[in-house]
């Protein structure tokens, strides 16, 4: 199935090069979805998130023999370019704002849950959805994409080592490290409430 | 298991990655440690907090306008090299065109203009004088195929019915050179010979007695343009 995936990549990639621009266009759709959901869970924002969808496929049209293909399938390596962009926007802007955007319909991503709750119940829930998010942005990057790889997107270990083109035991060490930050973090904001309320009772 | 090794392995309980003996006993572990229970347990709610995050942002598509603006650079970038490959097409066909122009017109000219061209670099076929013994009769020089289209050519001397032309003098037969040229008919009047006006716009081949001066001293209506001249 890979293999099959890895053959057709290659195969719209070279009618790409040669001026397909329906090829091209297929070879977009099938990859902008992961990788712009990578982006925004990464930076926290929509807006950086096309900005760097945007910028991966633009080298893939100028310079498509940037991709080796000896070297790893088209997937992997669109990562890696995303990943570096991501890393340069990290460091730019630490963060833009919150990732509480809705799509670009405006639509929640998730209305069948506001119909079946109390609105105290959802405010509660989307408090605690807030502090989740804002504590995986505030992580460190490279524990970051493993969170977010392995937590978010559910990948393996092996296919997060594979798209971060590193060894299986660092995505387990960084996953490790990003999860015991996380617990950290949301075991303060979680208290800090609860004791400001006990001191109210 | 101690608690710093179920906070390494303990976290992927129930994962398919974990093996069971490791299982078995971070289950026993568990049981055992209430602060490692308490950690599994805030872990076990995060990971829910994490799969409700993801699952929030699991259809996130990039907007219709970023395919829309990497399909314009594409066929930007493809038109212009398209573009340029036919300007190069284009460009090499008209220099090979140009060349060939230059070269068929080169072999045309070598072709009628080479041996007049040739005859000229040998003044000694030009110049030859006349050494034939009889008084008034001119050497026989030929001239070579296709050099009547000359301006002038050599001719036959052979024949020696000259015209004398007003004012000259018999030149002496080693110093006279025989020259056929084609002129128009009015052009024989410059020579001070009458000429009809209805023919004056003829071309005619005439054969010039030149002297050693180099000025033409009689004249002669050679066959072919005889019966046209007056």
């Amino acid at each position: 199935m890979q293999i099959d995936s890895q053959d057709r990549d290659d195969a719209l990639l070279k009618r790409s090069a040669k001026g397909d621009e329906r090829a091209f266009a297929e070879l977009y759709r099938r990859h902008q979805a992961p990788l712009f959901r990578f982006a925004v869970r990464m930076t926290g924002s929509t807006w950086a998130a096309e900005e760097i969808v945007q910028d991966v496929f633009m080298m893939l049209v100028r310079e498509p023999k940037k991709y080796d293909v000896t070297r790893g399938t088209l997937g992997a390596f669109l990562y890696g370019v995303a990943r570096n962009r991501i890393m340069k926007h990290l460091e730019r802007a630490p963060r833009d704002f919150s990732l509480d955007e809705a799509g670009e319909s405006g639509r929640d991503v998730h209305p069948q849950l506001q119909e079946q709750m109390t609105p105290a119940r959802w405010a509660e829930l989307r408090e605690r959805r807030e502090q989740v998010r804002s504590a995986v942005l505030e992580l460190p990057p490279e524990f970051r994409e493993a969170v977010v790889l392995c937590e978010l997107e559910e990948m393996s270990y092996d296919e997060a080592a594979r798209t971060l083109d590193c060894p299986v035991g660092t995505i387990r060490s960084r996953l490790h490290r990003g999860r015991a930050l996380l617990l950290a973090k949301l075991e303060i904001l979680r208290e800090v409430p609860k004791r400001a309320n006990a001191g109210r009772g | 298991m101690n608690c710093e090794e179920f906070a390494t392995a303990g976290l992927d309980l129930g994962s398919a990655g974990i093996d069971s003996v490791v299982q078995r006993v971070a289950r026993e572990h568990l049981r055992e440690c209430p602060h490692c229970a308490a950690l599994h347990e805030n872990w076990l709610s995060l990971r829910e907090d994490l799969r409700v995050l993801g699952a929030e942002t699991a259809e996130l598509e990039a907007p219709a306008r970023v395919e829309m603006r990497l399909r314009q650079e594409f066929r930007t970038k493809h038109k212009t090299v398209k573009t340029q490959r036919a300007a190069l097409v284009l460009g090499w066909s008209v220099a090979a065109a140009v060349a060939l122009f230059f070269a068929v017109t080169w072999a045309n000219w070598y072709m009628h203009r080479g041996p007049g061209l040739a005859n000229k670099t040998q003044p000694a076929l030009v110049h030859t004088p006349t050494t034939t013994g009889n008084a008034g009769s001119l050497p026989e020089v030929s001239a070579p195929p296709g050099s009547e289209l000359n301006d002038a050519i050599l001719a036959s001397n052979g024949s020696g019915d000259f015209t004398l032309l007003p004012g000259s003098m018999p030149p002496a037969p080693e110093d006279a050179t025989v020259v056929r040229v084609q002129m128009q008919r009015a052009a024989l009047g410059a020579l001070g010979l009458t000429v009809n006006e209805e023919h004056a716009g003829d071309w005619i081949q005439v054969d010039l007695l030149v002297g050693d001066d180099g000025l033409p001293q009689a004249v002669r209506l050679p066959q072919t343009s005889a019966g046209t001249s007056d």
